[in-house]
């Protein structure tokens, strides 16, 4: 019985397999395409789910180009690393890409250059400070296509029932309103060192004291002395209690929600916290509010910007027609449209002014000119994940160790 | 194996073939040698496709040199090991393997023992408590660690709450961030893996209790032998193949365990409340043919704890004949 079933299956999923290979042999100059478009899921949940996003383009694109069919598929952002892996493994690439997206795709010679499935007009109206961090050897692969910028989210009622004025400019500041916010039962600064985003987090803190993961010259420099002091002065704030318990364990997510409960008086945070705030329903608009992220002895002179974007695979030769999709995608309505759903900002120059008026973005889009991005080193990936399992035990255990470990792995391979 | 087919085969012999002594040439003996096979072909293929292939790929991958996006470079040799065995945090994460199994293991069989004996007695609502029993294992594992992260979280977890009311813990402390400090999420999450495993082994040894003839007890009674006794004497040895099982499974299923960790802890802060099976999946973030290497020696680990048990539990029955 069990043998006849595998029987079965093993035919149903040869007959799958002989399908889909018919579809993506298609060429793009016969009556129909099918592209496929894997993405990240930004959403909460099934509401507001990003496939919604995608299938809404989809289908009005299919309208007004009948031989193109996208099929689109998203998942959650925990999940997504490891099915874009399994999908490269096992050469199941998808047409279009959009997400967290490795530099190693493009020296794997996998990918389209952005040049030659996106019009050069489209490619003008990319912000170039992006657009630029997405290239290999000097060519642009990808296509940034959301973005965001960082700052310190503080709480203004909680500020006033600590007698705290202003927001802190430097860390000495910080540390004394966090104790003053402490006093009052609440959690002075919200820090998530955990493995969902500790390498954001603790970047803020590295340019805060002139350091960062890169040297001037693009070398890695994670175990410089800034860094380290950064993470003495970390490891004392949480030593302190000025924080919430165990930043190594802490995800972003969770100080968010807490902030957003109006349960932690400062944290860093992206225009993204503003959906997760409203939808929590305990703080007004007027209850919180954003200042530059402060540094040891000032505010910071850049922060940290983040772009996600489109890569597109060569391996089903359908150039033309993701050219024709991605030009339809990024339509300043549909840049609109998403940054709005996700309050995440958008990557075109037009769909940027067009939003830069309105007052809850734009101390953010001040940030983009001054915002540095990860490093775009080929292993930067691997490199990352290191620091997101490890970097947290810095504040516990020996920062230099750890340091040195990361840095050992950034020069090694790559 | 080959003895159970052997059996059939002359069994089978005198009404399956009354024919003359023609059928004894080498063609036909091969013919009987591959009658079974139709009847067992689909449980070999599913044996293959199930179980051997996926094994051959992992060894197959943990000689190859993969980029962390999952592109296959070419093969590695014995790379993949060199670099794991080299890894400064193999030596700590295997004693905690070794600490972890033996913990919940012991804990969850020890408890066993003494549920079963409950259970077996009489009392009213025997019914309800057995059907009670199976919560915690008809619950989703991964449920049942993610309520009780909940339950710890510092500053609402109603097990911090409850401390707090009792002045024992103050909200967002050290103390109260219990799934923080590696010592005491690792207690923890040993008390949840003995929760999940306790009901299957008290079912085990349970069954094991009631296939004791009752004439048995009697017949020490009548000799004048203590209770502690006759457990010691007929009880324990009589058991031996119920609990033997139910070690074995649970040696299997916690070494394998992941989802108790991963959905409490993620195996951090750093490496510090990893496995061998949790570093297994954190090293494939980054390092595909390195995990593959950690699946290997797993499974070389689990296969070589099986082939002592097997050893012990025949050792064990011939010398209860």
């Amino acid at each position: 019985m069990k043998g006849r079933l595998v029987a079965s299956l093993a035919i149903a999923s040869a007959a799958l397999i002989a399908a889909a290979g018919c579809g993506s042999s298609g060429n793009s100059g016969s009556s129909s395409t099918t592209l496929t478009l894997f993405g990240a899921d930004y959403g909460t949940g099934p509401a507001n789910s990003t496939t919604k996003y995608w299938d809404a383009i989809a289908s009005a694109f299919h309208k007004a180009n009948p031989g193109i069919t996208v099929n689109v598929q998203t998942v959650n952002w925990t999940d997504f690393p490891t099915k874009v892996q399994t999908l490269v493994q096992n050469k199941q690439f998808p047409d279009i890409l959009e997400g967290d997206t490795a530099p190693q795709f493009a020296q794997s010679h996998l990918l389209y250059k952005s040049s030659d499935v996106l019009s050069a007009s489209v490619i003008g109206d990319i912000m170039p400070k992006f657009l630029k961090d997405t290239a290999y050897q000097g060519t642009p692969y990808g296509i940034p296509f959301t973005t965001s910028t960082r700052a310190l989210y503080y709480n203004k009622k909680i500020f006033a029932a600590a007698g705290i004025s202003s927001p802190p400019t430097t860390w000495a500041q910080l540390q004394a309103d966090a104790a003053k916010i402490k006093g009052k039962g609440y959690i002075g600064y919200g820090l998530p060192l955990g493995s969902e985003e500790a390498q954001a987090e603790a970047l803020m803190w590295f340019l805060g004291n002139g350091g960062g993961y890169l040297t001037s010259s693009g070398t890695y420099a994670i175990n410089s002395a800034a860094n380290m002091q950064s993470l003495q002065f970390l490891s004392q704030l949480v030593k302190a209690g000025d924080t919430q318990p165990s930043p190594g364990t802490t995800d972003r997510k969770d100080v968010w929600a807490q902030f957003a409960q109006g349960k932690i008086g400062m944290v860093g945070g992206q225009p993204a916290l503003i959906p997760i705030i409203q939808q929590a329903g305990v703080l007004t608009p007027s209850d919180y509010t954003t200042a530059n992220f402060p540094g040891r002895n000032g505010p910071l002179a850049s922060t940290l910007g983040v772009h996600d974007d489109i890569v597109a695979f060569n391996s089903g030769g359908h150039q033309a027609a993701i050219k024709k999709f991605l030009d339809f995608v990024y339509q300043n309505k549909y840049q609109l449209q998403f940054a709005g759903e996700y309050g995440l900002l958008p990557a075109t120059q037009s769909a940027a002014s067009a939003m830069s008026a309105n007052p809850t973005f734009s101390a953010f889009f001040k940030n983009i000119p001054l915002s540095v991005n990860y490093p775009s080193n080929t292993n930067w990936t691997t490199v990352e994940n290191q620091i997101k399992t490890t970097l947290g035990q810095a504040i516990t255990g020996n920062p230099q160790q750890i340091l040195n470990a990361i840095q050992h792995t950034a020069l090694s391979g790559g | 194996m080959s003895d159970s087919t052997a059996v059939k085969e002359t069994a089978g012999e005198p009404a399956a073939s009354p024919g003359p002594a023609r059928r004894r040439g080498p063609a036909g003996r091969v013919r009987r040698r591959l009658g079974p096979l139709p009847w067992i072909a689909p449980s070999l293929i599913l044996i293959a496709v199930v179980v051997l292939w996926p094994i051959v790929t992992m060894i197959q991958t943990s000689t190859q040199n993969i980029t962390p996006i999952g592109v296959t470079i070419g093969s590695a040799g014995a790379q993949n090991y060199t670099t794991l065995f080299h890894d400064p945090n193999l030596p700590g994460i295997l004693v905690r393997t070794v600490l972890w199994v033996t913990a919940v293991v012991g804990i969850t069989m020890l408890l066993s023992l003494g549920l079963a004996q409950l259970f077996n007695q009489r009392f009213p609502g025997r019914r309800v408590a057995r059907w009670a029993l199976i919560a915690p294992w008809a619950a989703s594992v991964m449920m049942t660690a993610l309520i009780f992260r909940w339950m710890l979280l510092p500053d609402n977890g109603v097990i911090n709450v409850f401390l707090h009311q009792l002045g024992l813990v103050q909200f967002n402390s050290n103390e109260s961030s219990w799934l923080g400090r590696p010592d005491s999420a690792l207690a923890w999450m040993i008390g949840v893996a003995v929760f999940v495993s306790l009901p299957f082994t008290t079912y085990t040894v349970l069954a094991g209790l009631q296939a004791i003839p009752g004439e048995l007890f009697e017949a020490a009674r009548v000799d004048g032998a203590s209770r502690w006794r006759s457990y010691r004497s007929i009880t324990l040895p009589l058991l031996r193949p119920a609990f033997l099982v139910a070690l074995l499974i649970n040696v299997m299923n916690v070494f394998n365990s992941f989802p108790i960790i991963w959905e409490m802890t993620r195996g951090g802060p750093g490496y510090a409340t990893n496995t061998t099976t949790v570093f297994m999946y954190n090293l494939k973030q980054s390092f595909i043919g390195e995990a593959a290497a950690m699946s290997v020696v797993n499974f070389t680990l689990i296969i070589v704890v099986v082939l002592f048990f097997l050893r012990v539990s025949r050792w064990n029955r011939r010398e209860a004949r």
